[in-house]
């Protein structure tokens, strides 16, 4: 094995750290309030500022929470999801989705499409990619040279090529993939997941959100909203620089953590009077215990997403050795430690929309100094992220989602960029026992349309839940005077992924 | 075997789930022949009507997936995956694998109720026998709902459309039949015989054999009330006087005088802005401010602080433009259309976008005000309510004629006059510009010329070839080339310059948004001009500066709506143009604002359009204004009702629309409006969802009760205070919140008859408001433009879109919560955190969750901190040195009551703790510091208590 692990492993040892105090927890039934802080605080536990991994995992404790695990509807081959979101459009006919038509006809109008509609200006003629392409792995896939690291794992990889949106604008097709709907309001797939399944880890929040150092994407939170479900889903960004979670520790000077533990014990010993003087009101109980998370989650959140102690090899193999690399390297492997502490949805972004045209991948300037610039920020972290998950032997319950909000067209825009294309884009997916090494779908010669087996939003969704242990028809919350799904009443499982 | 069993199990389930739907007509009454076996030959007519079962998803008024079974060619054509019929091969016919559940991946059809064993049977055989049609060439007519000869043909751009029947048995359904007034149940007991609610309520319990509690005590019963109508804390004081006040009415006075304060409406409006999807910008990619979104904000604080009759105000926010005499207020009460989520990017290019804006427009209005989804029926009949698609366009019909526009909010005179002085500047100014475009013209064609340079040095050689090309020589590829890279250079013609006067001081607006994060895609690049014409430009600049300068300040404007041809709208914030695209033609008559005298239309709107293609719209049939058909005595169509001025052209349709929904006639208004009320005292309507009072909405829980306050409310002439003063002054709302009777919580664990009163947490702005009213820093600064909370700076650079000026934790921002900037694009931390709703659709109900991250707020949030401060520092002034009177002032200002003898005790100790703590060993012992950290400490607690975000 070229890939030898020196990791410590914590992240095996999900489900292995069962602890005197754990044992305490399953024995008693749950215990939560003052008795929780008790027997927490005299174990010196959460009198840690920086406690360990054991203190941070798990729900034991934990009586009274919206994020408590929840049986799937069947058993699931992916116990955590991370989505991979390139913001901006990724062209795919310069990636994944090779094109040879395109050289071809280089230069000339695209005929017998019909009437084309470009977002900006005229539509050009079609243009080929810049890149070269090669075959890679045992599947022979063709990919381009912009992912020389991505492309020594395609065998990992399924990539779906027929992928079809329904908008051109940037924010109403981040809707469409990310919940199902092109107009807002509607809550994002990482709230469905946590909604419907909870999380594994009640000292962490279930669904993190690890945005581009650079800036949030277009609309920001609407993209991670728990709509009209419960607020209590929607997800927690982390931040990438301090702490990573909003007002997770006072500012500095302002409350020593001393000072803080004993507010805490009196604030838990008042408020289990208040519970005495009102019983069998749940919410004050689960107001108690959400106290108790908060403390933890101030060492447990740091914890997580502390990169000191993984190993050098580590680092180098998410790209965090280089300065173009590294700051997806570190969401990336941020993301591994979140899934190994059982978080169940996470979704890093890449791009960012204060200096659009720069800093995400909309390129309509042009493909070379866009895609050349994003493609290297991305494609060491995350061939190291499949890598890593895969020899940590987490691949086989996390589900790797690498998407974008649409492709590109196939034809130039001032000869040098490509404008929007929700016709055809390619997504990709890997773990979670899907059968990599294989290309669903085909878009057109050009790449302008998804051409067979068109892949919806919808389907995507349904079948991510089903590997997620859901039948997408089923995971239903009552709203607008009907039970809604993700997938609206549309959605159908992509067999190849699912098979 | 398993696989398909488990199918089975999810059908049934789903159709459980669904099982309310079963009113739905075809769903019910057909009939499945017994007599199949498989050698039976098996007539078109046999399997029509398990056919008929599919039309409603893909039949003659649906065709979901483009597919359409209604006839066999159509089976045979299919839809978007495929044919979906083989005759004489059932196994490879994707009809019947999809109702078998041969299908991988598996997808069950129809979804509701699954087909049985022998209707699948009867199916298979048909196809496997030829799948012949001959005599039921009639099938999509036949329907089993009305004779067909009742349904008129409506064309659709796809097909025909025929709409569902509304019967009378749709009419039955409770909440369209008008509220019936009973007298309340006779109660011998005195305490439950003197308000009506109580005797309807304890009647109740009485069938449920459930005991109420007793009375809260005058405590918690004023703490209670001022949260409840004001979101803030008694004053101690006040608290005191009212334990005190032996008069008999005491409480009532309390509730009249809570009622009276003028900051009643900066409580219940906010409820309001939750119900209208309110915000302060407009959502999506450019989150652009909605200037006077504001205005709205204040206007519904105001009314609900006049007690504006609840008609008056429907009406005043669908069609206060329209009304004979209009107000300010009912101008600005238009804003209602301007507050949704829209797109403000080119919409004009995109029609489609403005069937979504209707879609909003029909989503809020009638879930908002009518307890209803009619927004289900955009596509096809609503799937649970007798509402028709055509309901729904009838209503697009009714809201088609609205543009959006500045209502001008000063006297007539006063707007002419500001016009003309605009117009006589923007006259001096012209010579003015066109000179500079006249200096500026060379320059700008050099400019343009250096940019085919530079596109020639930095465009690859085919495109340089494309450029040096003659025009007549150049491929189709080339011309395609060539047009993109020679766009978007500034063609300028001095003597066609436009002057807005107004344009310095946008651009300072635009300043001060893009401050920080000045990042504008579509902005101009500046021109480079030698000394001499620098100079002589500079001076005409400053001329035109001078000139501009002159322009008093703007009128105040309302961002309103009134009737117009939205197609010929004026580019508005947020259209930058870009090239090439124009927008689409149409054959328009009019004009953006009809003047009086002119002869004005609405545009056609026609049956089932989107917008997404112009010329299939035009295909369907036109559509009259409406209301809905289940609540028409005869016909839907509306007639509208023009304003009798002869000043303003207006088509009355939405006022008619208006005053459908704001008659007393109407079952559902006053209802929904009563009920939103008691939820918002209660944390509960009497029917749960405030949003829905159709099929799939719940039942009320005391439907006696709500129509007797529906028709008091229409009695007492649509006033929510009077309501309120009658819910308030209930024994029922009076009850304690902290009682419990083991056979009660048995048998009613969620409260929902109320035998006690439901706790229940504050909202987001309570919570911020009772924290700074308890610090005794609440700004009580009312109304007029929103102030922007402290947020981290990391937090505004994440979404940089729109504005949002970053500020300080001080007392500017100390005012309350109501008053605070609502961004879409960027919601303030500590509301998104505390359960703010969704901003783009009406909020039926905000959830309360409780969870780790607000309790990470409500710890370490700067605000929190430096609100514990303040009240530390308050009770240190009021209370002194003394720890135990500081621990009783504490629990009189933020808890309004005395603290136990235990709770002074442990929390006196708490703070002797907590100082010695604060006091560093052989420190130079600053008593007064430490004394001080050990109060905050407490005053921080205090803060995090149940018993403070608590409603009790």
């Amino acid at each position: 094995m070229k890939h030898e692990p020196e990791c410590n492993c914590n992240g095996k040892s999900r489900r292995r750290f069962i602890s005197r105090r754990d044992l305490l927890f399953q024995a008693g039934g749950g215990i939560s309030g003052i008795a929780l802080a008790y027997l927490l605080g005299t174990d010196g536990l959460l009198g840690a500022p920086a406690a360990g991994p054991q203190a941070c995992v798990g729900s034991a404790g934990v009586t009274d929470s919206p994020f408590l695990p929840k049986a799937p509807h069947f058993k699931a081959r992916a116990k955590s999801v991370i989505s991979l979101f390139m913001c901006g459009g990724v062209s795919h006919v310069d990636t994944f989705d090779y094109k040879p038509a395109l050289t071809k006809y280089h230069g000339k109008p695209m005929e017998g499409k019909g009437e084309v509609l470009v977002r900006q200006g005229y539509p050009g003629p079609l243009m080929k990619s810049p890149y070269q392409f090669k075959q890679f792995g045992q599947s022979g896939k063709w990919v381009s040279e912009l992912f020389p690291n991505i492309s020594g794992i395609v065998d990992e990889l399924a990539f779906i090529h027929s992928a079809q949106g329904r908008s051109a604008d940037h924010t109403l097709s981040h809707y469409e993939w990310n919940t199902g709907s092109i107009i807002a309001g509607y809550p994002s797939m990482g709230a469905w997941l946590t909604y419907g399944l909870g999380s594994e880890n009640q000292s962490l929040p279930a669904f993190v959100v690890i945005h581009d150092p650079r800036g949030g994407p277009f609309t920001g939170s609407a993209q991670w909203s728990s709509g009209f479900l419960p607020a209590a889903y929607q997800g927690t960004v982390f931040r990438s620089a301090g702490d990573p979670i909003l007002d997770l520790h006072p500012s500095a000077g302002s409350l020593s953590p001393e000072q803080q533990r004993a507010e805490l014990d009196e604030l838990s010993r008042i408020n289990q009077n208040y519970v005495e003087k009102h019983p069998g009101i749940s919410e004050l109980t689960a107001r108690i215990s959400s106290y108790e998370l908060a403390f933890r989650m101030q060492g447990c959140a740091p914890e997580a997403i502390n990169l000191d102690d993984e190993s050098d090899e580590t680092k180098r193999l998410y790209g965090l050795d280089n300065k173009v690399s590294e700051p997806f390297g570190r969401q990336c492997l941020m993301a591994r430690r979140l899934v190994e502490r059982g978080v169940r949805a996470v979704q890093l972004w890449n791009g960012a929309v204060v200096n659009q045209n720069v800093d995400t991948w909309d390129a309509h300037n042009s493909i070379v100094d866009n895609h050349g610039r994003h493609a290297p920020e991305v494609d060491k972290p995350i061939a190291g992220l499949i890598t890593d998950l895969k020899r940590r032997g987490l691949l086989d319950e996390t589900l790797v989602v690498w998407h974008s909000e649409f492709g590109r067209m196939p034809l130039s825009q001032k000869g040098i960029g490509r404008d929007h294309n929700p016709g055809a884009l390619t997504v990709f997916m890997a773990g979670a026992g899907v059968k990599g090494g294989q290309s669903i779908g085909a878009s057109d010669e050009f790449g302008y349309k998804a051409a067979e087996q068109i892949v919806t939003a919808h389907d995507l969704h349904a079948s991510i839940l089903y590997l997620m242990g859901i039948d997408h028809k089923r995971l239903t919350y009552y709203y607008n005077g009907r039970n809604m799904r993700l997938t609206d009443v549309a959605g159908e499982l992509i067999p190849q992924i699912v098979a | 075997m398993k696989q398909s069993s488990s199918v089975m199990r999810r059908n049934f389930s789903y159709a459980a789930v669904l099982g309310l739907a079963s009113g739905i007509a075809g769903l019910t009454n057909w009939t499945v022949p017994h007599r199949v076996q498989a050698q039976t030959q098996v007539a078109a007519n046999d399997v029509l009507p398990v056919l008929q079962r599919c039309f409603q998803c893909h039949g003659p008024s649906l065709q979901m997936s483009k597919l359409d079974l209604s006839s066999r060619e159509g089976m045979l054509k299919g839809g978007e995956k495929g044919p979906a019929l083989i005759p004489g091969n059932a196994e490879a016919s994707p009809l019947y694998r999809r109702v078998a559940g041969l299908q991988q991946p598996v997808m069950p059809m129809p979804p509701v109720p699954a087909l049985n064993a022998a209707e699948t049977a009867l199916l298979k055989s048909w196809i496997d026998q030829g799948a012949k049609w001959d005599s039921a060439g009639a099938a999509p007519s036949t329907a089993s709902t009305a004779p067909a000869a009742a349904a008129p043909v409506v064309r659709t751009p796809y097909g025909v459309y025929t709409e569902r029947q509304i019967t009378d048995a749709d009419r039955q359904w409770w909440a369209f039949q008008k509220p019936v007034r009973r007298n309340p149940p006779a109660m011998s007991d005195s305490r439950w015989n003197r308000n009506p609610i109580d005797a309807f309520i304890r009647q109740m319990q009485d069938e449920k054999g459930l005991e109420p509690a007793p009375e809260a005590d005058r405590r918690t019963l004023i703490r209670r009330a001022y949260l409840d109508l004001l979101g803030v804390l008694p004053p101690p004081a006040e608290v005191d006087a009212f334990v005190a006040d032996a008069a008999p009415n005491a409480y009532e006075k309390l509730i009249d005088r809570l009622l009276a304060s003028p900051h009643y409406g900066e409580r219940w409006g906010r409820f309001w802005l939750d119900v209208v999807r309110y915000a302060d910008s407009s959502g999506f990619e450019y989150d652009l401010n909605i200037e006077n979104a504001w205005r709205y904000r204040d206007y519904a604080i105001k009314a609900f602080n006049e007690d504006k009759p609840y008609d008056r105000f429907v009406i005043e926010q669908i069609a206060g433009d329209e009304l004979d005499k209009p107000d300010y207020d009912s101008l600005i009460a238009t804003t209602y259309y301007r507050v949704g989520p829209r797109v403000r990017f080119r919409e004009k290019n995109y029609p489609s976008y403005r069937y979504d804006y209707m879609d909003d427009m029909i989503r809020t209005t009638y879930q908002g005000f009518m307890g209803l989804s009619v927004n289900c029926a955009r596509c096809h009949d609503h799937k649970f309510d007798p509402i028709t698609r055509m309901d729904y366009y009838r209503s697009v019909a009714d809201f088609w004629g609205y543009v959006e526009y500045d209502h001008p909010l000063a006297p007539k005179q006063q707007v002419n006059d500001y016009e003309r002085i605009e117009k006589q500047l923007a006259e001096q100014i012209r010579p003015l510009s066109q000179e500079v475009a006249r200096i500026e013209k060379p320059y700008r064609d050099k400019q343009k010329e250096q940019q085919v340079q530079d596109a020639l040095k930095k465009f690859p050689p085919d495109i340089q070839l494309a450029i040096k090309t003659p025009e007549a020589q150049r491929t189709q590829g080339q011309k395609l080339l060539v047009a993109q890279v020679l766009i978007g250079g500034d063609d300028v013609n001095p003597d066609d310059v436009q002057v807005d006067v107004h344009a310095s001081a946008k651009a300072k607006a635009r300043a001060k948004a893009d401050q920080v994060f000045g990042v504008n895609d579509y902005g101009k690049r500046g021109l480079k001009l030698n000394d001499a014409d620098e100079a002589k430009r500079a001076a005409l600049q400053a001329k035109i500066q001078e000139i501009e300068d002159k322009l008093p300040p703007p009128l105040p404007v309302a961002d309103g709506v009134r009737d117009g041809d939205y197609r010929l709208s004026p580019d508005g914030l947020g259209d930058s143009h870009i090239p090439g695209t124009g927008r689409p033609t149409y054959d328009v008559k009019c004009c953006f604002l009809p003047a009086p005298g002119q002869k004005f239309e609405i545009p056609a709107l026609y049956f089932a359009a989107t917008g997404e293609d112009i010329k299939a719209d035009e295909r369907g049939t036109l559509v009259e204004p409406g209301f809905l058909t289940v609540l028409s005595k005869g016909s839907p169509v509306l007639t509208p009702h023009p304003p009798s001025r002869s000043d303003y052209v207006s088509s009355g349709r939405r006022r008619a629309l208006a005053e459908a929904i704001a008659s007393q006639e109407n079952p559902l208004t006053a209802r929904v409006m009563v009920n939103r009320i008691w939820g918002w005292h209660f944390g509960r309507g009497i029917v749960a969802t405030p949003g829905n009072f159709g099929k799939m909405g719940m039942l009320p829980s005391h439907p006696e009760l709500l129509d007797w306050l529906a028709t008091e409310f229409v009695r007492r002439g649509w006033s929510i205070k009077q309501m309120q003063k009658l819910i308030m002054t209930s024994e029922t709302y009076k009850m304690a919140s902290a009682f419990y009777r083991a056979p009660d919580m048995e048998k009613d664990p969620t409260d929902v008859y109320l035998w006690r009163f439901p706790v229940r947490r504050l909202e987001a702005e309570a919570i911020r408001d009772a924290t700074l009213s308890a610090a005794g820093t609440l700004n009580l600064e009312a109304g007029g433009p929103p102030f922007f909370p402290a947020i981290p700076l990391s937090v505004r650079a994440d979404q940089p879109r729109g504005i949002w000026e970053l500020t300080k934790e001080e007392p500017s921002t100390w005012r309350r919560g109501v008053y605070a900037y609502i961004k879409r694009g960027l919601k303030y931390p500590m509301y998104e955190v505390f359960d703010e709703p969704d901003l783009n659709v009406t909020c039926e109900r905000r959830s309360v969750s409780t969870v780790p991250t607000q309790a990470l707020t409500m710890l370490n949030n700067e605000f929190l901190l430096i609100q514990a401060q303040h009240f530390a520092e308050r009770v240190e002034k009021e209370a002194g040195k003394d720890p135990r009177e500081q621990v009783k002032a504490m629990y009189r200002i933020a808890l309004s009551r005395e603290p136990t003898p235990r709770e002074l005790d442990t929390n006196a100790a708490f703070l002797n703790r907590q100082r010695q703590r604060a006091t560093p060993q052989n420190a130079s012992i600053d008593e007064d510091k430490a004394m001080r950290s050990a109060l905050t400490d407490l005053a921080h607690v205090t803060l995090n208590l149940n018993e403070f975000v608590y409603i009790e």
